[in-house]
């Protein structure tokens, strides 16, 4: 069933303009004196809200066990293909007996889309609130497990951005241009 | 012949296969875990069960086999036997099995290294439920070591006995059986008799699950991470065809691939773990010539000149020595190249082993005797006197980089050249003695044909990339010869080889890589 | 004329040349943060306090950069083109009274560069100057955005000149002069004075007028950057560009000042005798001319960041089709109005 949809009929008063002129003006001078959202970054930071999706960490066990078993179902579900990893058998003693030896992400083909997390089920890779952590070389852009185990002891307890410091050098990156 | 009718598809079928061997010959699934081609029937999974028309429960699939039957009692006035897999009871009674299977399994295929290619895996997504009622505390038994090379994880195990009946039935060893009843059943060994036989790798990959495991493999990949080439194993001349599996230019790991007329399903443990040898070996990837007492590094051109003009100078009295380990192209390109004589070096001899099912590791251990017979006519039968007899200046050898022990007159042999061709891919220790070394290729990063001892010609393929320098042999051998004689043929890939081979030996006439392809050409009675 | 009076002619053009281009500064500046602040944003804040000091910046930053002729430029008339734009746009102020007048050592001295008869015409041809700047830029830089650019502001300019020059005539016939200070005096008093009120329909022509005289949004055609990447300024580079860009902003003032002129009265405080009051009387003139300018800047860039651009051929039909038509109707009514008066 088809709709008739009657076209609108400018009146008198819609054509002589000056009344839309006016009321677009107006439209404008009310956002001129609205609240403005530039949040000027590296003075103010944007606090993400949960579920952003940044900087990948990888999580431990109160005891300090890597929750990782590095099952590989991240690298699998990973679009980009920027995981990769080299298992090995665990030095800890308890039923898991598979570790990561190397965990290396490429952040550079990373998209953030959070799958690696969706996939992972130990619950060991998520991605954190961190997003700013731009670097001088590509080759500093592939974080490791050591990082990874870094920006877990960052962002454990506390968003990152709510802490007191919190400058890019507190990542573990190099961030000093080589 | 029975005509028989499997979920609307119709087909006869020899007399007295079974159900489950009809349908997987037609292409209808049905899963399984206990039947194996190879192995006897036992029929205790249960997860092949299909419903016969006639019958009045559902029958195991693998333990049914089709017969004929009289005129008057054919269903449908043609059907010898009619079968459903995809009844609602079927679909059910597979569910409940899997949920059975599952409910002391661990599935902790995120640390299992079956993951991928787990048939629990793969039939619990297919047909299993997606939820578990099991909700009490799972039995947790520990892993135990069966041999040197095979691990059991007890609570992976689904008992389907394919281990035992191939210690039995295969390899006749009887190291494995079933100890217990019941629910305390598990796969098990006699303390004093661990699984230590040549073929115990197999029991690995006939396992469906990821009960068993070789120590070699173990947390080292994921099998989908894995490239997989299909190639012929290297360590006799049975010629075993095998699965190369690889990742990042590196091995993981060699399965035995079905070949009915060479290796069946399985292979020996020395060409399953063979492929470790060629890791950690000095490898020369540049060509060298000798300074003193060391070497230098030259570029190719260079060096197929140098070479070129030593056999030259030598003025036919260069022999040329070929390996058994080599491919058969390049063997032949040596004969082609050499107008003086040829020679070989030591092929590499052990017990012949035959298991009761018929598999053999052949005595010779070297994998292409048989091709380099075949194809360099007039092998030196004493060399160390034919060199004598022809006055031979120089040497041009094909060296295998086995490491093998030279007897005195190999010694004699070599202190009395002018020169010494050594075309090799390590620092072997005939290199060491060499004027000029050419950097060939090694195992699984060469390609080319080799011959079994049964005359089956088989295609090598590689599985590692080039490194550095390095060239593939019959192309290096194909240069020194065409600096040698300007006439000589250009070959642009390996088929040209193969043609010209033909061409002087008429068994090999007709075959291209192309014919080859997985399964071989039998040269005796050849089938084209 | 003696040597003070030179002297003293000298001072007002400097004053009033600085007092432009720092109200171009100005401009530049508030172009950037009032369409910052309208679209939600913050705008230029780092370079100096609050970001005032960004059009010297940006002022660096042209001087920095590479001047570039393009090849097949017709090189003098390209290196011309900026200053025909220019020195026009600067010049029209010139006539502008900008308050009533000082004394000072005995001499009275108006605040207007200079008083002619005929300011109105004055300005009208100084504007019509402008248009060959913008033509032969096009024209010169053998590009075929400028050219269009260039064309599309000749056919624009005229059309509207005739609707602003219309209107304006309602006006000259309600003061009876030419000049401007005579317009000014016209307006004087209380506020319905204003022209403004005595002539609405004229102010709304000559305002829509005004904004396609000086090439501003809506009336933007010649520098659509969708269409024709720059416009007619498409080749220009460093300070010819700079050149440009001051000459647009230093139309708007003149425009702005116009508008104020005929419309509101000039310098006038409404219901004050500025004359009677001295020198307070010109400081609160000259204040008054200001905010009313200002006002009418900032009108400017709250069009311009209000509303879409028009296509060429409304621009067209709204000049010819409906300004000009109403443009003439009220003359018509103006000069039977001042017949009628002027009869009893
Ligand atoms: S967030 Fe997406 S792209 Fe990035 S590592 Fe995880 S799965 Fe790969
Ligand atoms: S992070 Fe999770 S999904 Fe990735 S390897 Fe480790 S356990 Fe598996
Ligand atoms: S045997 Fe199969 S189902 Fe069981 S844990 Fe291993 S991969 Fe998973
Ligand atoms: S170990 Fe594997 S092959 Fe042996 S019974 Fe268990 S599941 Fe079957
Ligand atoms: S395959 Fe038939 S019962 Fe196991």
């Amino acid at each position: 069933m088809a709709t008739i949809i009657k076209s609108y009929e400018p009146t008198f008063w819609d054509k002589l303009y000056f009344p839309a002129l006016l009321k677009g003006l107006m439209v404008t001078i009310k956002h001129f004196f609205r609240q403005k959202v530039t949040i000027q970054y590296p003075d103010e930071r944007h606090i993400p809200p949960d579920g952003y999706r940044g900087l990948h960490r990888l999580n431990k066990y109160p005891d300090e066990r890597i929750k990782c078993v590095a099952c590989e179902m991240c690298a699998a579900a990973c679009p980009s293909n920027c995981i990769s990893i080299i298992p090995g058998p665990s030095p800890w003693d308890d039923g898991k007996e598979r570790y990561p030896v190397r965990f290396d992400i490429n952040l550079l083909r990373c998209i953030y889309c959070g799958f690696c997390e969706m996939a992972c089920p130990e619950g060991a890779i998520e991605l954190t609130e961190i997003y700013d952590f731009s670097n001088y070389s590509r080759d500093d852009l592939v974080i490791d497990k050591d990082g990874l185990l870094g920006v877990y002891e960052l962002t454990k307890k506390q968003n990152y951005y709510t802490k007191k410091s919190h400058s890019p050098a507190s990542l573990p990156f190099k961030t000093e241009r080589t | 012949m029975p005509f028989i009718k499997i979920d609307e598809k119709e087909f006869e079928v020899a007399k007295g296969i079974t159900v489950l061997q009809a349908a997987l010959a037609n292409g209808i699934e049905i899963p399984h875990y206990c039947f194996h081609p190879v192995l006897e029937v036992v029929g205790s999974c249960r997860m092949c069960l299909v419903q016969v028309e006639g019958m009045p429960k559902l029958q195991a699939s693998c333990n049914t086999s089709i017969g004929e039957v009289a005129l008057d009692k054919k269903l449908d006035g043609k059907y010898d036997m009619v079968v459903n897999t995809q009844t609602d009871a079927v679909k059910q009674e597979r569910k409940n099995i899997l949920e059975f299977l599952l409910l002391n399994h661990p599935l902790d295929c995120p640390v299992c290294d079956q993951a991928g290619e787990c048939y629990l895996q793969d039939y619990t997504f297919k047909y299993g439920n997606a939820h578990s009622r099991f909700k009490e505390e799972k039995r947790v038994r520990p892993s135990e070591s069966l041999g040197s090379n095979i691990v059991i994880n007890q609570d992976r195990c689904i008992l389907c006995s394919r281990c035992v009946r191939f210690t039995r039935e295969i390899s006749g060893t009887n190291e494995l059986f079933v100890q217990n009843r019941g629910y305390h059943s598990k796969v098990s060994i006699l303390k004093d008799k661990p699984l230590e036989n040549l073929m115990a790798g197999n029991v690995a990959d006939i396992c469906p699950v990821g009960a068993l495991l070789n120590t070699d493999y173990i947390h080292k990949n994921r099998f989908w991470n894995l490239d997989t080439i299909p190639s012929v194993c290297q360590d006799c001349s049975a010629g075993c065809n095998v699965d190369v599996f690889s990742q990042r230019d590196e091995i993981f790991r060699l399965t035995p691939r079905e070949n009915h007329d060479v290796n069946g399903y399985f292979m020996c443990d020395i060409g399953r773990y063979g492929f470790h040898r060629f890791e950690e070996i000095e490898r020369v990837n540049q060509p060298l010539v000798r300074n003193g007492k060391s070497f230098d590094v030259i570029d190719w051109a260079e060096a197929i000149q140098k070479t070129a003009d030593l056999i030259e100078q030598s003025n036919g009295k260069t022999a040329g020595i070929v390996s058994p380990f080599h491919t058969n192209e390049s063997n032949f390109l040596l004969g082609l190249m050499i107008n003086g004589m040829l020679g070989m070096l030591p092929a590499i001899q052990a017990e012949e082993i035959t298991y009761p099912s018929g598999f053999r590791i052949s005595a010779d251990r070297s994998p292409n005797q048989r091709g380099m017979n075949n194809i360099c006519g007039g092998l030196a039968e004493d060399l160390s006197s034919e060199i004598k007899t022809q006055a031979i200046r120089g040497l041009y050898i094909l060296d295998d980089g086995v490491d093998r022990e030279l007897d005195d007159a190999w010694k004699e042999i070599l202190a009395k050249m002018d020169f010494l061709i050594v075309q090799s891919y390590a620092m072997t220790d005939l290199a060491k003695l060499a004027h000029i070394v050419l950097p060939g290729l090694a195992p699984y990063e060469r390609e080319g044909t080799i011959t079994n001892d049964q005359d089956r010609i088989q295609w090598l393929r590689p599985s590692l990339s080039i490194k550095a320098e390095s060239k593939p042999d019959w192309e290096i051998l194909m240069l020194v010869n065409n600096a040698l004689n300007k006439k000589a043929e250009n070959f642009t890939g390996l088929d040209d080889v193969i043609i010209k081979m033909g061409e002087q030996f008429p068994n090999y006439s007709g075959i291209t890589l192309f014919k080859i392809a997985t399964q071989g050409i039998a040269l005796n009675g050849k089938k084209m | 004329m003696d040597l003070l009076g030179f002297i003293i002619i000298l001072v007002k053009v400097l004053v009033v040349f600085a007092a432009t281009m720092i109200t171009v500064m100005g401009m530049i500046y508030a172009e950037r943060r009032v369409s910052a602040f309208m679209q939600g944003r913050l705008g230029p804040n780092r370079v100096g306090p609050k970001g005032l000091l960004q059009p010297i910046a940006d002022g660096i930053k042209f001087f920095m950069k590479e001047d570039l002729i393009p090849s097949g430029a017709d090189k003098p008339i390209f290196i011309l083109a900026p200053a025909i734009l220019l020195i026009p746009a600067l010049m029209t102020f010139a006539v502008i009274p900008f308050g009533s007048s000082i004394t000072i050592f005995g001499r009275e001295i108006a605040l207007q560069v200079a008083d002619v008869n005929v300011g109105i015409l004055y300005i009208l041809a100084l504007t019509s100057i402008g248009v060959y700047g913008i033509v032969l830029a096009g024209w010169s830089s053998n590009s075929k955005y400028s050219l269009l650019g260039g064309l599309r502001s000749s056919a624009q300019l005229i059309s509207y000149e005739l609707a602003m020059g219309l209107a304006v005539v309602s006006i000259i016939l309600l003061a009876g002069s030419l000049r401007l200070n005579d317009i000014i005096a016209d307006q004087q008093g209380y506020f319905l004075s204003w022209n403004v009120f005595k002539q609405p329909l004229a102010f709304i022509i000559f305002l829509v007028a005004v904004y396609a005289e000086t090439n501003r949004l809506p009336f933007d055609l010649t520098e659509a950057e969708q269409e024709l990447v720059g416009g007619y300024h498409t080749e220009y580079s460093s300070l010819k560009f700079a050149m440009f860009f001051l000459a647009e902003y230093a139309n708007m003032i003149t425009a702005a000042a116009l508008t104020v002129t005929l419309f509101f009265g000039g310098w006038d405080v409404p219901l004050l005798d500025e004359s009677s009051l001295g020198l307070l009387g010109a400081i609160l003139s000259v204040l008054s001319f200001i905010l009313k300018m200002a006002f009418f800047l900032f009108l400017f860039i709250w069009v311009r960041w209000t509303f879409p651009r028009f296509r060429y051929d409304q621009l067209m039909r709204l000049g010819w089709k409906v300004l000009l038509p109403l443009a003439l109707v009220n003359i018509f009514l103006t000069g039977g109005y001042l017949t009628l008066t002027a009869m009893k």
